[in-house]
């Protein structure tokens, strides 16, 4: 699984949107996409202990990524039908596709684990793994082992490669962004929040999962090479202090990377890349019939006469 | 982005980085977002009540509810 990646790659998103879409999709839809397959089953991947009684699942890989299981969460299938549903009761063009690509870029990202995600889930029931660094989530070793082993392997370069890419957009953190391309898009909920935020505030909280992300990755492997006691964690052939960086794929060396059935892994990247290519070229074929089935009132900021209108100005 | 906010954030980052490496409860979706938020409203709001800063409270924009002459300068 992918730990920042999953915060920067929102910014990342919305920074590269298609031209004709700058600005008019959902930055929340985004945030809500990318959030979703997770939220959906990572409470039980680690489980939780009430009074000396573990909860959770019995094999938290199969549960979190395989099928029987909940890996139908970290699929496109299942992020179109959700897409249908919203577009189905809204009708809203900017909230509808933004959260598939938000979904989508959650999706994609976690090809990289040892375990990877079910891409063509239902027509073909195998992951697609490029096992660049290992699933680590256990029963024993819960998330401070997963984080241990993400941010002690090439995980933690892909924090750092969605890290630099937001980077290189840096302008999409800025106010002026967030204005021009953010809030129009967001209107009503952004002078929902307007009325207890100031505009800082507002700005921050824009602002708060690269934030989270950014802090989080630092925290993390701040702990998992300096304080971790891994023997804490389990028998591991390591004796200093800190879990040992490895940054040899699929690693780290000093745990079992966690699988289920795959296809190559050399499919992996061009299966994901043609998917995405895919998806780029389906959305901007729906953009503008579904902008003319839109109920939003989202033309009607960018025309200048409706409610909209009045909530952007009021941010 | 001006002195004093690229102050708060720094402040936010360094504090919440500190303290999430011994207590991990606090790096989860709902604190990390939270914890930059109140940082960066509550702080100069915290300050100009002490009269730390020369800026004058009133208007600060908490206050107000949706903005203020404080967060109408800031840009």
């Amino acid at each position: 699984m992918s730990w920042a990646a999953h915060q920067f790659e929102i910014y990342a998103v919305q920074s590269h949107l298609p031209k004709k879409m700058r600005g008019k999709v959902s930055f929340w839809a985004i945030f809500l996409g990318d959030f979703t397959p997770d939220f959906l089953s990572k409470f039980w991947v680690y489980g939780f202990t009430i009074n000396g009684t573990r909860y959770g699942a019995d094999v938290p890989h199969q549960w979190h990524r395989g099928f029987p299981g909940m890996g139908f969460t970290h699929t496109l299938f299942f992020g179109a039908i959700l897409s249908l549903l919203i577009w189905g009761w809204k009708k809203n063009r900017a909230f509808t596709i933004g959260y598939l690509l938000g979904y989508a870029a959650h999706a994609l990202t976690d090809i990289n684990d040892s375990v990877g995600v079910l891409l063509l889930f239902p027509f073909l029931f195998l992951n697609f793994s490029s096992e660049t660094w290992a699933y680590a989530a256990t029963i024993d070793g819960g998330r401070y082992l997963d984080a241990a082993a993400y941010y002690s392997s090439l995980g933690l370069a892909m924090d750092v490669f969605w890290l630099i890419v937001v980077l290189f957009s840096w302008r999409v953190l800025t106010r002026e962004h967030w204005r021009t391309m953010v809030v129009p898009a967001d209107a009503r909920i952004w002078a929902w929040f307007g009325r207890w935020l100031p505009e800082r505030g507002l700005l921050a909280l824009y602002r708060a999962t690269f934030f989270y992300g950014l802090c989080r990755m630092i925290s993390w492997s701040a702990w998992a090479r300096l304080f971790a006691d891994p023997q804490k964690y389990g028998e591991f052939d390591v004796t200093s202090r800190g879990f040992p960086m490895d940054l040899s794929w699929t690693g780290p060396y000093w745990l079992e990377a966690r699988s289920l059935p795959h296809v190559n892994p050399w499919i992996a990247y061009p299966a994901a890349l043609t998917l995405l290519a895919l998806l780029y070229f389906t959305i901007s074929k729906l953009w503008e019939p579904m902008g003319r089935r839109d109920r939003s009132g989202f033309d009607a900021v960018e025309s200048g006469s409706a409610d909209d209108q009045r909530a952007a100005s009021d941010v | 982005m001006g002195a004093e906010e690229w102050f708060w954030y720094l402040a936010a980052a360094i504090s919440y980085i500190l303290l999430g490496i011994w207590h991990k409860w606090l790096l989860n979706w709902f604190v990390g977002p939270v914890w930059l938020v109140a940082f960066v409203v509550v702080g100069p709001w915290l300050t100009d009540r002490l009269n730390i800063t020369n800026r004058s409270p009133v208007g600060d924009g908490i206050e107000n509810g949706r903005r203020g002459r404080g967060t109408q300068n800031e840009s």
